[in-house]
């Protein structure tokens, strides 16, 4: 983007392009400022005020996250005041939840903990007063524990605006807004459609993969990048393995195309398979009509497949086969498979699961 | 055109509407039908008076006598006096709060006649729902002329140089914000009436709805054309039926009559609007929320820029305006800029509408030019405070506004001076708190609301309000810490700093406010458990007995009385009073004005009470206790603060001696108030229970001249300094030295001293006497002049409710023939032959409010006459005698004469073997202060000698317990306080007899009846 116009953060001249904002800027050039609220490919909401700085001349401190720069500004994001006030707003969030984190599934990958261990808060000067909201256990895939929620609103920026699903919105006031599904239902009885974009949205420990529960700490698990198995679009995946064991599987934002991270339920919550122990891991025959399969092995198994469609081809000709492909193909496995059908088999039989 | 003979304009504001005027209106039709005046006499029901208070309100043109508080059962004889006979019915008319005159006529009452209507320039005169009305009175002729005759740049010119500023409260230039949108590109605009109305106690916008919705409407279609707009909302609460009912006819009719919709007037411009109910959410009242709920979604706000000039509602190029600021422009249109900022101050234009309520007598609607002091709206249009209670502040700007206390009651109310005060101008609501009203419960109260309403989107407004909150409630209830004061300040600066919206920016400003202004009331809470308003009710047992400085047990001994239990009760009142008798009489009895049954009727008479306990209980015998500690004090002047230090330490083992100047003990109970209401011989009964403790008062014995300063420094371990104020204040004026000018105590000194002399003539005043001043030694020395026989005159500078002295004195005194000339000062004196023979003064008139809230005295140039008099006695104050304190002592006197206190000690001189206290540490102050003084001392030398010592704290030797009845009443009937039985003024005149005599049994058993007994907690 053309630079045109520049302004000064830190004492540091910066050029910048008009639009983009001070949280921007700032990270373009390597200026750390804290944030909470912020979520990337969402709209900035400047709800949880961690990311103030100091502007001159403004009146008041400024959520750097929604405040456009403008030409000539001067940025301050290290002064006393700043600092003051983001130890207080984050003593505020520790004080009003449940953030007990001995036990809490987000320990050690918490946003809420880093920035109180960055802004050096030994405990906040207010009585910690969390809500008591009953956990939500209601459902296999996601558990809810809303006394921890900081009411950032990332989950339902994530499952309004990125996957578009408006499941979830605040309802109530002040200290006592929660976040839900519409009348406060549980997951399970609302339209959710389980994709798991906000557990991944929710930077501390309120909305948690249940299966990954006690399953191992964020630093014992190494993410495998991958692609979704599912389906032939080929979603970057993070399978979150621990012992040898996928715990869960998030989505990264890094990851571009095609998926941004997003994932659907399949994806999400369809990964237990892997370590199933009637999985299937070797190709089964029936040799004879009526026994049993046998294991083989893939060389078998495609010398098998390739003497019975050769043999049936001719005995009855080679429309007597037909094709089924698998949505769980890509595109270019399905285009071999009709080429192959085609070209190979010589029959026009083919079709695909998703056509029917 | 049908001709009435009488239009009677019913108020039909919710206001009035909720204190019964359909019944009202139902009663009259019928009435007047019967009568078969039907024809004659025309009801009309208007908007919002604005006197809401005093409703339903009705006016009667062509008289323009108003009726107030009619009940449907008034109007046969209403409609019989005023239209049938033609005579007013007085019973209905306005009576002004402080004099209690009656006033018929609107345009003479001090609410509407201070006003200046612009905003609300058809209230009461118009019937809402007529288009027709609001058309005769140029209605919608500003439209018509920025329609037809004026561009859009000159409609925004035209606000612009008005210097109108939003009314909703930010004060943001209306044209400014106007220019801005109209710059602004883009081919859908929105123009939008902010209606959501939501501080507590504000109900400006509800009233111009209700009287005059079309003045609204007219004020949107000019801000159309002017940015360009084609339609618009108006957001109104729901909780507003009546409003909603209205502008929906108006906008019915507006179209009807081709003034809204497509082709205004034939213009060819087209304006329509709607109106959007809001669901009562505080939050939607800022601009950002009430747009994102206008789209449907949870009204909350976001961030800005984008402003919504820019991308408002829709993300379309929007204006929000207030309805005030709505309701003005048309008139700024028709009339000119010029016209409109004709009045106001410099930065602050127009007028602005208040809504007045809370501990104020006038409750309503207030319409005032910006740049009105602050005090003038409360006392001159407001009619002051009920029940003659000191104003304490005025909450302005709602719950996110702040208080402007009693020393800025000049302050003239406009956006920068309120600004400048730790207020916000807000929507107008002005909520007026008395000196019952604490400071930090305000605060509570306020920050409770905040945090109610606060949406919950950004951190330091959801949480931060719960936090503050939290701290509040814990310090009313007693549960403060070292430290909360501090913690709420930067809680509060980073909360104004960070939040999202005005609501979080503003929450704090109570709590700022209550804390620059009455930071006292905060530690007094957190480190004393003290709630000086009595309104925490978690830090006292009862509100009388938090009042009183020694904290006597009133509710107890009250108890006792009615079950006929006096010598316990006297028991009580020994506790923590050495002088019960004399406070039965001469306290100021500050328990009263607590009292809670004063709230429904009068306050129980308590005063009254204990005098009961002592005039008809045997007196516990008092046996001596024996000195068993080796440390020796010495106490100077035998007044109440002296002798209730001599009698605490004396019980607690110390020998004490008191050195009293005068021939008698007793101070200012003995030397100043007269025996007519202190009879010396119960005054001796309670000094000499002192001295049967042990405690020794060596009387005629003046420190420094009887015995030498350094001789008791030397002689006693430490010493107490209570000599009083006994020194006479000076006039001023020329003449003061002449004979025949008397001090008001040094009066009241010499008569006592030689009450023979005086009364048998042989000293004399002569036949006229002038006394100056209005406190209570300025009654007492004129009723003790009325006694030998003179006729007296006082004369004082203010007003008979701004007089310092007893108010029940000040009857008596007037009962008694004593005259008071008020707004009087003395100017000179008149010498004939080295005596008095007349008095100069001029008349004064009221001025600006001092910081006690009363107003100034000033001079009236060329008002000066003569009064012939014999003698003056100058009542205007005392000052203590403190030469006898050497200079080199080490205690600090300080310029108003009276002593200095060593840091962090409250009754420490600054040399550590003294003590202080009584009128001469405080000036003059009152007996239960002094005796208050006097248990304090008594702690803190006790305290001091045992932490000498290395000894153990004292420890109070148990008590014997007295257990203390309770009787609930099921019903407690509304009654007046009892009546203090009283000498006739025959009986009076010319004796010193105690006026007052005291309760009867009947009496006693009455008035404790009326006890709330809001002292016990029941399960």
């Amino acid at each position: 983007m053309e630079k045109i116009c520049s302004v000064t953060i830190d004492g540091k001249v910066v050029e910048v392009s008009p639009g983009q904002t001070i949280l921007e800027v700032a990270r373009e050039h390597g200026i750390y400022i804290p944030t909470l609220c912020h979520y990337s490919k969402t709209t900035n909401v400047g709800a949880c005020r961690v990311c103030v700085v100091e502007v001159e001349k403004a009146k008041s401190l400024v959520a750097s996250c929604c405040m456009p720069v403008s030409p000539g500004m001067v940025i301050k994001t290290d002064t006393e005041k700043v600092r003051a006030s983001q130890k207080l707003i984050v003593e505020l969030l520790w004080a009003s939840g449940n953030h007990d984190c001995l036990s809490c599934e987000q320990n050690g990958g918490c946003e809420l903990q880093n920035l109180v261990y960055w802004l050096g808060i030994e405990r906040p000067r207010f009585n910690i007063a969390p809500p008591n909201y009953k956990i939500e256990n209601t459902n296999s895939m996601i558990q809810r524990d809303l006394s921890k929620c900081v009411l950032c609103g990332r989950c339902i920026r994530a499952c309004n605006e990125i996957q578009v699903n408006e499941i979830l919105d605040f309802s109530n006031r002040g200290h006592f807004a929660k976040v839900g599904p519409a009348f406060d239902a549980d997951y399970i009885n609302s339209e959710c459609y389980f994709c798991g974009e906000c557990v991944d949205a929710c930077p501390v420990g309120a909305i948690t993969f249940k299966q990954a529960r006690f399953s191992g700490r964020p630093w014992e698990i190494k993410k495998v990048k991958t692609t979704c198995t599912y389906c032939g679009v080929g979603c970057q995946i993070d399978l979150n393995v621990h012992n040898n064991r996928i715990v869960k599987v998030t989505g990264n934002k890094d990851y571009v195309q095609p998926n941004e991270g997003s994932l659907c339920v399949k994806g999400r919550f369809g990964m237990d398979f892997v370590n199933d122990p009637s999985r299937l891991k070797t190709p089964l025959i029936r040799k004879e009509k009526g026994g049993d399969f046998t294991e083989a092995t893939w060389d078998e198994a495609y010398d098998f497949i390739a003497d019975s469609l050769t043999e049936i081809k001719k005995k009855n000709g080679p429309d007597s086969i037909a094709g089924l492909s698998s949505a769980r193909c890509t595109n270019e496995e399905n285009y071999l498979f009709q080429k192959f059908l085609r070209a190979g088999i010589g029959t026009n039989n083919v079709d695909h699961c998703a056509r029917l | 055109m049908k001709v009435f003979r009488s239009h009677l304009l019913l108020c039909s504001g919710t206001g009035c509407h909720a204190s019964g005027s359909l019944a009202v209106k139902k009663e009259l039709v019928s009435e007047l039908e019967k009568r078969g005046l039907s024809d004659e006499i025309k009801i009309v029901e208007t908007g919002c008076n604005g006197f809401c208070a005093m409703g339903p309100i009705m006016v009667i043109y062509p008289e323009g006598v108003v009726y107030m508080m009619i009940k449907p059962s008034d109007i046969p004889e209403l409609v019989e006096e005023h239209l049938v006979k033609g005579r007013v019915l007085e019973r209905l008319l306005y009576r002004e709060p402080i004099t209690d005159n009656i006033i018929p006529t609107m345009q003479d009452i001090p609410f509407f006649a201070l006003q200046n209507v612009r905003v609300l320039r058809n209230r009461g005169l118009i019937d809402p729902e007529k288009i027709d009305e609001y058309i005769a009175r140029d209605g919608y002729a500003g439209m018509a002329k920025a329609l037809t005759e004026m561009t859009p740049d000159q409609i925004v010119q035209e606000v612009l140089d008005s210097g109108l500023r939003g009314r909703g409260g930010a004060g943001f230039p209306t044209g400014l914000k106007w220019k801005f949108a109209a710059a602004s590109q883009g081919d859908v605009k929105y123009v939008l009436c902010n209606a959501d109305e939501g501080d507590p106690g504000a109900f400006m916008d509800r009233s111009v709805l209700e009287a005059d919705p079309h003045a609204v409407l007219e004020g949107m279609i000019i801000a159309a054309k002017a940015i360009g707009a084609h339609s618009g909302y108006i957001y109104c609460r729901a909780e507003y039926p009546l409003a909603i009912h209205r502008l929906n006819v108006a906008i019915n009719q507006a179209k009807e009559y081709g003034l809204l919709g497509k082709d205004i007037l034939g213009t060819g411009f087209d304006f329509d609007l709607e109106i959007y109910q809001g669901a009562g959410a505080f939050v939607c009242g800022e601009e950002t929320a009430l747009m994102t709920s206008i789209e449907g979604k949870r009204g909350m706000p976001r961030p800005r820029p984008p402003f919504p000039a820019v991308a408002g509602l829709w993300q379309k190029p929007s204006i929000l305006n207030n309805v005030e600021t709505l309701a003005n422009i048309a008139q700024i249109i028709l009339r000119g800029s010029a016209w409109y900022a004709s009045v106001g101050t410099e930065k602050s234009k127009g007028t602005k509408v208040f809504a007045l309520t809370g501990d104020v007598n006038n409750v309503g609607l207030v319409e005032v030019p910006m740049g009105t002091p602050l005090g003038a709206i409360v006392y001159d249009i407001g009619g002051g405070i009920p029940k003659g209670k000191r104003f304490k502040a005025a909450q302005l700007g709602g719950p996110s506004g702040g208080m402007i206390p009693i020393q800025h009651l000049n302050a003239p109310i406009d956006y920068e001076k309120v600004a400048e005060l730790g207020a916000i101008m807000g929507s107008g609501g002005m909520i007026v708190m008395d000196e019952d009203s604490c400071a930090v419960d305000m605060a509570r109260f306020f920050m409770e609301f905040c945090q109610e309403e606060s949406c919950g989107k950004c951190t330091p407004c959801r949480e931060g309000t719960k936090q503050m909150l939290e701290i509040l409630t814990n310090i009313t209830q007693g549960k403060g810490k070292p430290g909360d004061i501090e913690l709420l300040e930067e809680m509060a600066s980073i909360i104004k700093d960070t939040s999202l919206c005005g609501l979080g920016q503003t929450a704090p400003n109570p709590v700022l406010s209550t804390i620059r202004y009455f930071r006292k009331e905060y530690e007094d809470h957190i480190y004393n458990h003290r709630c000086t308003a009595g309104v925490c009710s978690a830090l006292f047992k009862s509100p009388c007995q938090n009042a009183c400085p020694v904290e006597m047990d009133i509710p107890s001994y009250i108890a006792l009385i009615r079950d006929g239990r006096l010598e316990d009760a006297y028991k009580v009142l020994l506790k923590t009073n050495p002088f019960p008798s004399v406070c039965g009489r001469v306290c100021d009895h500050k328990c009263q004005s607590k009292c809670r049954r004063g709230k429904t009727d009068e306050p129980l008479a308590i005063k009254f009470l204990k005098r009961f306990i002592t005039d008809n209980a045997s007196r516990p015998k008092i046996e001596a206790v024996p000195v068993t500690r080796k440390e020796k004090i010495a106490v100077i002047g035998a007044g109440p603060a002296g002798l209730t230090v001599a009698k605490d330490l004396a019980i607690r083992g110390y020998k004490v001696t008191v050195f009293e100047e005068l021939s008698e003990a007793g101070g200012m109970l003995r030397w100043a108030i007269p025996a007519y209401r202190l009879p010396r011989d119960i005054l001796t009964k309670e000094i000499d229970d002192i001295r049967a403790l042990g405690v020794e008062i060596k009387c005629k014995t003046r420190v420094g001249k009887d015995i030498p300063f350094a001789k008791l420094e030397s002689e006693f371990d430490y010493i107490y300094l209570a000599p009083g104020a006994h020194k006479s204040q000076k006039m001023g004026v020329p003449g003061e030295e002449l004979n025949g000018v008397y001090g008001g105590v040094e009066f009241l000194r010499d008569f006592n001293a030689n009450e023979t002399a005086w009364t048998t003539g042989e000293k004399t005043l002569g036949t006229k006497v002038a006394v100056i001043g209005g406190g209570n030694s300025a009654i007492d020395a004129a009723r003790c002049a009325a006694r030998l026989g003179s006729d007296v005159t006082i004369l004082y500078r203010r007003e008979r409710n701004d007089m310092p002295a007893a108010i029940e004195e000040i009857i008596a005194a007037e009962e008694e023939g004593i005259k008071i000339e008020f707004l009087v000062a003395p100017l000179n004196i008149v010498d004939k032959g080295g005596k008095v023979s007349g008095i100069t003064c001029r008349r004064m008139k009221l001025g600006e409010f001092d910081r006690s809230g009363r107003k100034r005295p000033i001079p009236i140039e060329g008002s000066d006459f003569t009064l012939g008099i014999d003698s003056i006695i100058a009542a205007i104050g005392q000052v203590p005698d403190l030469s006898f304190v050497p200079k080199d002592s080490g205690i600090s006197v300080n310029k108003w004469g009276t002593f200095d206190l060593a840091e962090g000690s409250a009754s420490q001189t600054t040399n550590p073997k003294f003590y202080a206290g009584g009128d001469a540490l405080t000036g003059p102050d009152t007996v239960i202060g002094a005796i208050a003084a006097g248990h304090q001392a008594a702690i803190d030398i006790d305290a001091a000698i045992r932490t000498q010592n290395n000894e153990a704290p004292y420890e109070e030797p148990e008590e014997e317990k007295i257990i203390i009845p309770f009787v609930l009443d099921e019903d407690n009937p509304e009654a007046p306080q009892t009546k203090m039985p009283e000498l006739h003024g025959h009986e009076r005149k010319n004796s010193f007899i105690e006026v007052e005599l005291g309760f009867t049994l009947e009496d006693a058993l009455k008035e404790a009846t009326r006890c709330l007994r809001c002292d016990v907690e029941v399960e």
